[in-house]
């Protein structure tokens, strides 16, 4: 500072000799402090505009910034905080649906069940599900005892063999009976801390406003991502994608949405492996909430009963 | 006569139990529900000169009612047994509780006809029954309740083995504990083939059959225990639910496994046939038997193990003690005795572990301890099955395969079984099994090695 204050003293001088003289000047030190006169004012000069420049270039990626951050005011985990607690407040309910699996060659098989779920504590629930039909299915059960969103017992009853069995739950991406629903598909919400979460654009399914959520699962499971389009206003799952690695295997649409008791309700679910080409609708005939089902509806006994 | 005049009280009762309960208000929901079906089976042969079997055609008709606190269930069984041989041996209709031998077709029978009345944590139910004992599959140690059916032995799955019988039971749930009692009043015996059916297997008789043409066997029929109190069967479970669930048993009453007791060999010309009577005739013992069995999910395998400890188990020595002449000529020949008495322990253990998506193993290891001198016995002191299945789905379970093995290392017999089942609809599916056996002539299974097969079956359900 006190180099640059002599430098700009001494130009003051020059200037003040040169304007009285109106001359250059030979003296090399002054003339070499007039070339340092210049070279400071064109530092001077190239320092403004680096500082504008570098201003302007703050400036511009801070109105970005603030632009952006005001157009998603929310997260993706914050997102799936909604639909979680959507969930959880539906978890007290009784479904009956019908099933239809269609082959690739158009075939197709029904099944008609009975979905019966309790929400038994903050982060756990209960969930009996039934076939009525096929009559090879008849009667044939699985029972779900989430202690938390997270750690789930699983039982299923078999008719033929009268006998409940405990089934390991790295099954729960598996095939639910056949269809294109997995037994996960039938369980309450996860834990939400069991996945990444990650918000990528919004996008509109069939007008309906919705944001885009990518959901990375930190545990193995069948799928290594899926993308899932929820309803701003219902923060229900419009449209789902799950991915292996890069490729989309199963994808579903959640249709006919009405607001029963008022929780927002998919009535036509549609589940299709893009691999196989098969695909299932499930169709929700009869929807009740806060049905308040005793705890003894959830027990083994039930499920040798078939709900009764 | 006998046997019909127990039926008759038996829907009787039922009957009457199930028309005693409160004015019922029908609802759409608990109105009758029928459902039924019809299976078709016929079978090509390994061995050409092998006992053969006819084409079957059986059904079975399920009526379910809810009204109320009660509910009525009844499952109808019958149809024509490929199997038993023309003229059938028993040309009654009904299959009954009173006899050993039962070669009819056709043929009807209630595998299950129960009243059941639930009231809160309490479920009473009486009725021709068929209980599940136990955790471990095929050869479940702890499931005596209901004697089996070995017409058709190795070829029909266990459950459907099973003999229905009267009984009543009571099942109270509390929270993580129930506890379950049964009484079974009347004796029921198991049932037998006849020497000359398809799974009869090895034995004296059979090879008579096969080696003498003009043979006619005439198996007699035991005197079964008197129907008194003291001959009942009681039986209890206490159950707990949990991380680890398991359950204590206890059963008193008759050993439902076969056992004989021989009298003497007779050989009778009677003009161009033979009458014979192999000398053996199937003895009843009651035994008491306490075990437990267990159940968890460890990782990725759902485990499961059973024990069962039976004291004064009946057991028959080798057949080659048995006391019959190198050259059976007309006449009579007293045996020998051919029953031990032993305690045995049962315990077993077995793993699902689902190998991937609509693929799942399932594997076992079972083991019998014979205590006490095990010298003139076929089984070894400690006798070993090894067993093996894998269940694959294919193209969303619209195909199921199974491969199934079986294994005794102490005796070296085995058992290979392969199924697929394609469905055609929900109604209708069709499947082919293969089977094959192999072993001494004693063995579990290999009493079975001239029952090589192929069947195919068609089932519509509805």
């Amino acid at each position: 500072m006190k180099g640059l204050t002599a430098m700009r003293t001494a130009e003051r001088g020059l200037q003040s000799e040169c304007q009285a003289r109106k001359c250059p000047h030979r003296d090399p030190v002054v003339a070499d402090m007039i070339s340092s006169r210049s070279f400071l004012g064109d530092l001077r000069v190239s320092g403004f505009k680096i500082f504008f420049t570098v201003l302007s270039v703050f400036g511009v990626a801070a109105v970005i910034i603030l632009l952006s951050s005001s157009a998603y005011a929310i997260s993706g985990r914050q997102v799936y905080e909604k639909v979680h607690e959507l969930r959880s407040k539906s978890l007290d309910r009784e479904i009956e649906s019908t099933m239809i699996l269609f082959d690739k060659n158009g075939g197709k098989r029904t099944r008609t069940l009975v979905e019966f779920s309790k929400k038994a504590d903050p982060e756990a629930y209960k969930v009996l599900v039934v076939f009525k039909s096929p009559p090879d299915l008849k009667n044939v059960g699985f029972l779900i005892h989430a202690h938390t969103f997270s750690d789930r017992d699983l039982w299923a009853y078999f008719p033929e063999n009268k006998r409940v069995r405990r089934i390991a739950t790295n099954s729960q991406d598996d095939s639910f009976f056949g269809s294109d629903l997995s037994y996960d598909d039938f369980g309450g919400p996860p834990n939400l801390d069991d996945y990444h979460f990650s918000l990528l654009k919004e996008e509109a399914i069939d007008g309906k406003p919705c944001y885009v959520v990518e959901v990375t699962p930190k545990i193995h499971r069948k799928y290594t991502k899926y993308r899932a389009w929820v309803a701003k206003d219902l923060w229900l799952q419009l449209k789902i994608e799950y991915y292996q690695d890069d490729s989309i295997y199963r994808s579903g649409l959640f249709q006919d949405v009405r607001v029963i008791d008022g929780i927002p309700t998919p009535f036509k679910i549609e589940m299709e492996n893009r691999k196989t080409k098969h695909r299932t609708e499930l169709t929700l005939e009869r929807v009740h909430y806060h049905t308040h089902f005793p705890d003894d509806l959830f027990t083994q006994r039930s499920l040798e009963r078939a709900g009764k | 006569m006998r046997h019909k005049k127990s039926v008759a009280l038996i829907l009787l009762g039922i009957s009457l139990l199930y028309l005693s309960c409160p004015a019922p208000i029908i609802h759409a929901d608990e109105a009758l529900n029928v459902s039924g079906r019809l299976d078709l089976r016929g079978a090509v042969y390994q061995e050409n000169d092998s006992v053969k079997e006819a084409p079957g055609l059986e059904g079975r008709i399920k009526l379910d009612s809810e009204v109320s606190s009660w509910r009525f269930h009844s499952w109808l069984e019958g149809g024509w047994d490929g199997m038993v041989k023309r003229p059938p041996r028993d040309h009654s209709l009904f299959k009954n509780y009173d006899e050993i031998y039962q070669s009819n077709s056709p043929y009807l029978e209630f595998k299950e006809l129960y009243v059941t009345h639930s009231s809160g944590a309490l479920d009473l139910r009486a009725g021709i029954q068929r209980f599940a004992w136990g955790r471990l599959d095929e050869y479940p140690l702890n499931d005596l309740l209901n004697p089996w059916d070995y017409t058709q032995f190795l070829r029909k799955p266990l459950e459907d083995r099973k003999i229905g019988v009267p009984s009543v039971s009571a099942t109270l749930n509390k929270n993580d504990w129930t506890y379950e009692a049964v009484w079974v009043p009347v004796f029921v015996p198991y049932r037998l083939p006849m020497p000359d059916e398809r799974w009869s297997g090895s034995s004296l008789a059979s090879l008579i059959v096969q080696t003498l043409p003009n043979a006619k066997i005439e198996l007699q029929e035991p005197v079964l225990p008197d129907r008194k109190i003291e001959n009942s069967s009681v039986c209890m479970r206490i159950k707990h639910a949990g991380d680890i669930e398991w359950a204590l048993n206890l059963f008193h009453g008759y050993d439902p496994r076969p056992v004989f007791r021989t009298t003497a060999l007779t050989i009778i010309p009677q003009g161009d046939a033979i009458l014979i009577d192999p000398g053996y005739i199937p003895a009843f013992h009651r035994i008491s038997a306490v075990g437990m069995d267990a159940a968890a999910v460890r990782g990725d395998l759902s485990i499961r193990a059973e024990a069962a400890y039976s004291f004064n188990r009946y057991l028959n020595i080798r057949q080659e003690l048995w006391g019959y002449p190198v050259v059976p000529l007309p006449g009579t020949y007293p045996l020998n005795p051919i029953e031990q008495e032993h305690d045995t322990l049962d315990y077993g253990i077995g793993a699902d572990h689902r190998l991937f998506e609509d693929g799942l193993l399932t594997m076992q290891a079972q083991q019998t301890i014979i205590f006490g001198n095990v010298e003139l016995l076929y089984e070894r002191k400690i006798e070993t099955i090894l067993w093996a299945n894998l269940k694959v789905g294919w193209m969303n379970q619209k195909i199921d395969t199974n491969v199934n093995i079986a294994y005794n290392p102490e005796h070296g017999d085995r058992m290979a079984r392969a199924n697929a089942w394609y469905v055609f609809s929900d109604a209708f599916k069709a499947g082919i099994t293969v089977r094959t056996f192999h072993g001494p002539s004693q063995s579990l299974f290999g009493r079975f090695s001239q029952n090589d097969q192929v069947d195919a079956e068609a089932i519509y359900s509805w």
